[in-house]
């Protein structure tokens, strides 16, 4: 394509936008409700993702000990986790240390404990953190395998929930998009069904002089495309200036134990920008072929 | 040249529009084409214009059989023909130098070539000094002259005219045969179908009579009737 052909065909398209700017403003209306829920969707998304890998990355092991453990078997079953696969260090926590640390944790509930020490209910324990966190179920079984211990105990089931919602979630945010995007390519392709009527006796004289296919289908196609991106940068700025609110509303609030806050507003915003802006412009291309495709018959 | 071989057209509803046409165009010619209405005369154009395709036969153009053209092809077959209609067909909100611009713009012709070429193809229709203006500020004889000026100015070999003179009185149609006869004079082969008896009287020019989807009568400096 020359260059000066590129420059007919965007001014022919915003020409047109103009003449039909009703008709444009609610399909780019229509477009930005789309994107904005399927950004939204995008950031929900995202964020549970985000979460799931920063607890994953924080996951640790508790082992607890059978009672009554001299020091020496303590120090050999230590050595013998050390050199597991994946295990990154080991820490031992004697009950006492345990103990101290639950009063520290209750706080001004610590009376409740007053009393344990003589009789300390809590087992010996060793802490271990893993280097990689999807080998926590293989470095679960080897060390159950070591003699003396009761107990492995890690975060299994909050972990597979978390991956479990994030499934559910990224399915049903595929089904809600897929209908979006359908009504807006329906809506861009009405859109431009309008503008090819009004201009229909312009588009017979360009076909009876000799003017190809593709040059007359060209301009209405560049309108949808803007229909498209001006939809995509309307509702990034929307997305992007709420999302930078929320991010730092949010910012280390405590949810029960989990400590919550959002991917940062600088790690998100260019995937967003370029998912809206893509998603935009081909709605507004494939609603303009659509319409063009069944009006411009030769 | 132009040829029709054995070409007949029948409608989806089984209306046999044309029945076995045979015609030659040589070069250069001035035709006629006369008949009533829905006699076949739009077809002919159409078929010419690749705008319907024949059921049987086939047609020539230049040296190329146009029924085996692919639809990508057909845009430049309409670039070596040129049309202009009963309506005019003009872009109101575009001026009469606009509108004969855009026939070049829409080809992709080089700025430089269409700025130079729309000023002598004005001339040659005597509209130089309307350039500015827009087809309703225009009277019908010079709209059709801006539509004339369109369908020349990329210098086609065939002009199709339907009923170029349908919507002009009297002294507007003689200018407009005036510049269609100019224009034939530089080589350019015209068809021109019409219900005016009295210019084809007249301008005693080659007469194809077509009734009922056959030709029923082909004259060298004929008359709009036999009997004339």
């Amino acid at each position: 394509m020359k260059l000066r052909t590129g420059k007919f065909f965007i001014r022919e398209g915003f020409r047109s936008l103009k003449r039909n700017s009703t008709m444009s403003a609610a399909a780019i209306t229509s477009v930005i409700a789309a994107l904005l829920v399927i950004g939204i969707f995008f950031i929900i998304v995202i964020n549970i993702d985000y979460a799931a890998t920063k607890l994953e990355s924080q996951i640790e092991m508790m082992v607890y000990l059978e009672d009554g453990l001299s020091e020496n078997i303590i120090d050999t079953m230590k050595t013998e986790i050390r050199s597991i696969n994946g295990v990154k260090s080991v820490e031992f926590i004697s009950k006492a240390t345990a103990l101290s640390n639950l009063e520290k944790n209750w706080g001004e509930n610590s009376y409740l404990l007053e009393g344990l020490e003589g009789d300390n209910p809590l087992p010996d324990a060793f802490l271990i953190t893993l280097s990689d966190p999807s080998d926590a179920s293989g470095v679960a079984l080897s060390v159950s395998s070591i003699s003396n211990i009761e107990k492995v105990v890690y975060g299994k089931e909050e972990l597979a929930n978390l991956l479990n919602a994030t499934y559910v979630m990224r399915m049903s945010s595929v089904v809600i998009i897929l209908i979006l995007l359908f009504i807006s390519v329906f809506i861009i392709a009405n859109t431009i069904k309008l503008t090819l009527y009004a201009r229909r006796r312009e588009i017979g004289i360009m076909k009876f002089v000799g003017a190809t296919d593709w040059f007359v289908r060209m301009p209405f196609i560049i309108e949808g495309i803007v229909v498209g991106m001006i939809g995509a940068v309307v509702s990034t700025a929307i997305l992007g200036a709420g999302y930078y609110y929320c991010s730092d509303l949010v910012k280390n609030q405590m949810i029960g134990f989990m400590s919550i806050s959002l991917m940062p507003f600088n790690q998100i915003i260019i995937s967003m920008v370029m998912l809206l802006l893509i998603v935009g412009v081909v709605i507004g291309a494939v609603g303009s072929l659509i319409s063009v495709r069944k009006f411009i018959k030769v | 040249m132009i040829q029709f071989k054995n070409v007949s057209k029948e409608f989806a509803d089984g209306n046999k529009v044309l029945k076995n046409i045979n015609l030659t165009i040589n070069n250069g010619e001035f035709v006629f084409l006369v008949g009533s209405s829905g006699a076949g005369k739009s077809t002919i154009i159409k078929l010419l214009l690749k705008e319907m395709e024949p059921t049987a036969g086939t047609i020539i153009v230049g040296d190329k059989d146009i029924t085996k053209y692919k639809r990508r092809e057909i845009p430049y077959h309409r670039r070596n023909i040129g049309v202009v209609f009963q309506d005019f067909r003009l872009l109101q909100e575009k001026t009469v130098y606009e509108n004969v611009a855009f026939a070049m713009e829409v080809i992709e012709a080089p700025p430089k070539e269409i700025r130079r070429q729309v000023p002598i193809i004005l001339s040659m229709v005597g509209l130089s000094k309307k350039a500015g203006l827009y087809p309703q500020q225009l009277s019908g004889g010079e709209q059709q002259r801006v539509s004339l000026a369109r369908a020349m100015v990329n210098s086609p070999s065939i002009l199709i005219a339907d009923e170029p003179t349908g919507n002009l009185d009297p002294d507007m149609s003689w200018d407009i045969m005036k510049t269609l006869s100019e224009i034939n004079q530089r080589g350019t082969t015209i068809l021109m179908a019409t219900h005016a008896s009295d210019i084809v009287d007249k301008m005693k020019k080659r007469v194809v009579e077509i009734e009922n989807g056959i030709i029923t009568r082909d004259e060298m400096r004929g008359g709009y009737s036999s009997e004339a």
